[in-house]
């Protein structure tokens, strides 16, 4: 992979680039890249985190009643999935360094199993949106018939902030529409007195509070889970590609204490990705939990 | 073989292998990790590009030949100026000099055999290579009608045109970019020669490398947001639609985080390439070499502090725009400390009055006129009454077109002997270089008094009485047109008949004339070590200073 036409008896160590005078120099660059490539990515989420921040700051009881409807559990497990797959992912830097081909084996086999088990959690999740009638995009929800026994009207008789979103699985959706009926955190808002600006415009029509304003508010609140959280998961597919090759650089032996840059740099991408998972976990899942006692 | 005589031979009579000779086929070239290779395959993407883009300007300008909107409707107007902005700013301006110019000497400025990661920069080439394809694909089946800007709600829910396919083409080609910024700083911090410190780095690529720091710094928010107007556009959530409680004030807050600091991309590297040329072609040190190299970085970090200059009359609180107005005047601090510099460092010079430094001087003074403008235009009242007319097109024209293609011209016959082993016509260099200088005036000149006088932008027709300046323009950009042509011929003319060039044609002592022109794949016979501060002219650096008087006495004459 490696090697030029001109390097003619040059000694070249395993690994070493053309371009490079030694591995130091090689590592340094390689290194640096990678932090390069970080801060990007950064900047790239960052974009989200603004796009976040603003909406919340404008409606916050519509991200609060949003994201209580976020399965805390799941995210929690999944937040201590990636912490222990960062665990795993350090120990095979530790081991590539030791030149330990089995326990590297071993350890990105682990990595990539909780990698999977984080994707396997995450499409639970999607899935139970899916059929709440809560992915965005219309015609994207489960579609539920009308059931011609059962006596409908009812619920919608009632003010939108007297129903709780407990009823998922009984409302009609031909159409797989967004669903959202329950609107009771701007109600409690309303007597606490701590409705935005934005909000008291948002949200109401003719002086009343406008289930399907709310709604809207609630959906850009989905909007944005699911571009952060796919977003996430793409990169965690791509981390699960590179510990595939790494797995096959690993077996056969690639790496030692001289050259386990590879090792290194992806275990730097995996890290940055739990980390993005960290500030996602609490903005999505727990902001606004304290609503729900 | 008519040009065998140009191949420099070594002592044993064999040709030597340079970095063009080095396979010929085709393979050889989409494959290889060559920077020159590959930063040749840009120059001829990027000059198709930009001569697409010069052809929608020609278009514009034909129509605006007459106040009603004849030639074209106002539908095929729309999309005529905003394909000329996209094709422009996103596939002609933002690569020009640091794909082009910086790819091919970055390295060989600083001693390296090549960027420290090739495959990287020759991924960046084909990410390049799909955004132009994916737009142009946008632009055969139609085109799209935004406006460079792509301004919500009109671009996520109105417009009836090819937004996704382009801002996808936006979306890709934004990590060419990104990967030639991260490979450009990682290449400085550890590619360079022994001896080839810091404050020994020619200024060009402090200038590179402050703007790659915007690069991989703006870049992908625009990545992001091009992102979410196309997901936008596919679902019609509404986050930028006021009608459901969605923002469009906050995409234009995105857009400008990156586009405002990617204006320093199109004119950051233009500064590093006018750095070399005042300073080479005055056979003089540069004076105040670390106020040029800092205020580089200085204009890259304010750079990122002003992008709200674009949103005063569009609804962002007005404290917020008395900050950005004031630190859109910061921002000028450090271009005009490079101004004084280049002009104190042209002072009692022993100048060459070549190609190269004709494109230099004409750059001051446009560059002068495009910044001072943008001062009317930061200023938060007088712009009131200059949003959105022909003053911003004409300041942002001086800016781009008077810096940025002004200096990428200059830094392309500047080191075209280095780059092609071939010299160009003198002669129709400066005849080139004086009819782009006259015929960008004739054309922008009259747009700040047109757009004083209150002609909107981005409209087909316009009243009667400003026919007359908008004749002069007309006129100009054919000037303009015809001037920028002639170096297509002359320099593809030079690659066969031209006379060769030399290691070191100008007499410099920069690392890039001490390799052979061509250079050698790996750019130099043995690693250079670098024992000279840069700009330095003297014999002690090895530089025929005999040489250089004679040329100079026999160009004086003539």
């Amino acid at each position: 992979m490696s090697s030029h036409a001109s390097d003619k008896f040059v000694y070249h160590e395993p690994g070493l680039q053309h371009q490079f005078e030694d591995m130091k120099q090689q590592e340094e660059s390689v290194s640096i890249g990678m932090w390069m490539f970080l801060v990007q990515e950064i900047m790239f989420f960052g974009g989200l985190f603004t796009v976040y921040l603003v909406f919340r700051s404008k409606y916050p009881m519509a991200f609060a009643a949003g994201s209580n409807h976020l399965d805390a559990f799941w995210g929690g497990l999944n937040t201590l999935v990636l912490i222990v797959s960062s665990l795993t992912m350090a120990l095979t830097v530790y081991y590539a360094q030791k030149g330990n081909r089995n326990m590297q084996v071993v350890l990105i086999l682990l990595t990539m199993f909780f990698g999977a088990v984080f994707l396997g959690v995450k499409a639970i999740e999607y899935t139970s949106k899916y059929e709440d009638g809560l992915v965005p995009v219309a015609g994207l929800n489960k579609k539920v018939k009308e059931n011609p026994n059962a006596e409908h009207g009812a619920a919608q008789a009632k003010p939108c902030y007297e129903m709780g979103h407990g009823a998922e699985h009984t409302y009609i959706n031909p159409r797989g529409e967004f669903q959202w009926v329950d609107c009771s955190l701007v109600k409690v808002a309303e007597k606490g007195g701590f409705l935005t600006p934005e909000e008291k415009i948002g949200y109401y029509s003719n002086g009343d509070i406008d289930a399907d304003k709310f709604r809207d508010k609630v959906r850009i609140f989905y909007w944005i889970y699911f571009v952060m959280t796919g977003l996430h998961a793409l990169h965690m597919i791509v981390g699960i590609g590179l510990m595939t090759w790494l797995l096959w650089t690993a077996w056969k032996g690639t790496y030692s204490h001289d050259y386990f840059a590879p090792v290194e740099m992806s275990g730097l991408y995996w890290h940055f990705v739990d980390i993005v998972w960290i500030f996602l976990f609490p903005l999505l899942y727990l902001l606004g939990r304290h609503f729900l006692h | 073989m008519q040009n065998a005589d140009a191949i420099i031979t070594d002592s044993s009579g064999e040709p030597k292998v340079n970095y063009l000779t080095n396979g010929s086929t085709i393979k050889s070239w989409l494959l290889t990790k060559d920077h020159k290779r590959i930063a040749i395959m840009y120059l001829v993407s990027v000059s198709a590009f930009f001569l697409m883009g010069g052809l929608y300007a020609a278009a514009i300008r034909l129509e605006l030949l007459t106040p009603a909107s004849d030639l074209m409707e106002s539908g095929t107007y729309n999309k005529a100026f905003t394909q000329h902005g996209v094709l422009m700013i996103f596939f002609f301006l933002i690569p020009a000099i640091p794909a082009i110019l910086g790819n091919f000497l970055l390295p060989i400025m600083i001693g390296a055999k090549d960027l420290a990661l090739p495959r990287i920069n020759l991924l960046s080439l084909y990410f390049y290579w799909i955004g132009g394809g994916l737009t142009l694909y946008a632009l055969l089946q139609g085109g799209v009608d935004t406006g460079w800007t792509f301004y919500t709600p009109y671009s996520t829910t109105f417009s009836n045109t090819f937004v996704m396919a382009v801002g996808l083409g936006i979306f890709i080609n934004g990590f060419s970019s990104i990967l030639t910024g991260l490979n450009f700083i990682v290449t400085v911090h550890t590619m360079r020669a022994p001896g080839m410190t810091w404050f020994r780095l020619p200024l060009f690529v402090w200038a590179q490398y402050a703007t790659s720091l915007v690069m991989i710094l703006g870049t992908p928010v625009i990545a992001i947001t091009v992102l979410m107007l196309a997901i936008e556009r596919a679902v019609h959530i509404g986050i930028f639609d006021p009608a459901i409680g969605g923002d469009p004030i906050l995409f234009q807050h995105l857009f400008w985080f990156y586009s405002h600091p990617a204006v320093y991309i199109m004119i950051l590297p233009g500064m590093g390439v006018i750095s070399e040329l005042v300073s080479n072609f005055s056979r003089k040190k540069i004076f105040g070499y670390e106020f040029i190299a800092f205020s580089s970085i200085a204009i890259a970090v304010f750079g990122f502090l002003v992008w709200g200059h674009h949103m005063f009359v569009s609804g962002q609180s007005i404290y917020a725009g008395l900050v950005f107005s004031f630190l859109t005047m910061v921002v000028a601090v450090p271009s005009a400390i490079k101004m004084f510099n280049w002009t104190a460092t042209l002072y009692k010079g022993s100048i060459l009055w070549n190609t190269p430094l004709l494109y230099a001087v004409g750059f001051l003074g446009l560059f002068l006129i495009g910044g001072l403008t943008g001062l009317f235009l930061g200023s938060i009242g007088l712009t009131v009454h200059l949003t959105d007319t022909y003053f911003v097109v004409a300041h942002f024209h001086y800016v781009m077109v008077g810096g940025q293609v002004i200096a990428y011209l200059g830094g392309l016959h500047y080191w075209w002997p280095k780059m092609t082993g071939k010299m160009y016509s003198e002669f129709w260099g400066k005849i080139s270089a004086m009819l782009v200088f006259v015929g960008f005036n004739l054309t922008f000149f009259p747009q700040f008094i047109l757009g004083y006088q209150g002609m909107p932008r981005r409209y087909a027709s316009y009243p009667e009485e400003l026919q007359v300046l908008n004749i002069f323009s007309t006129a100009g950009a054919s000037v303009l047109g015809v001037g920028l042509m002639m170096p297509v011929v002359y320099l593809v003319h030079s690659l066969f008949f031209g006379k060769p060039a030399g290691d070191n044609p100008w007499m410099l002592p920069g690392l890039e004339w001490r390799t052979s022109s061509p250079p050698p794949t790996e750019n130099f016979e043995t690693m250079p070590v670098v024992t000279w501060e840069a700009y330095e002219f003297g014999e002690e650096n090895g530089l025929d200073t005999e040489e250089a008087r004679r040329r100079e006495a026999v160009s004086t004459v003539s």
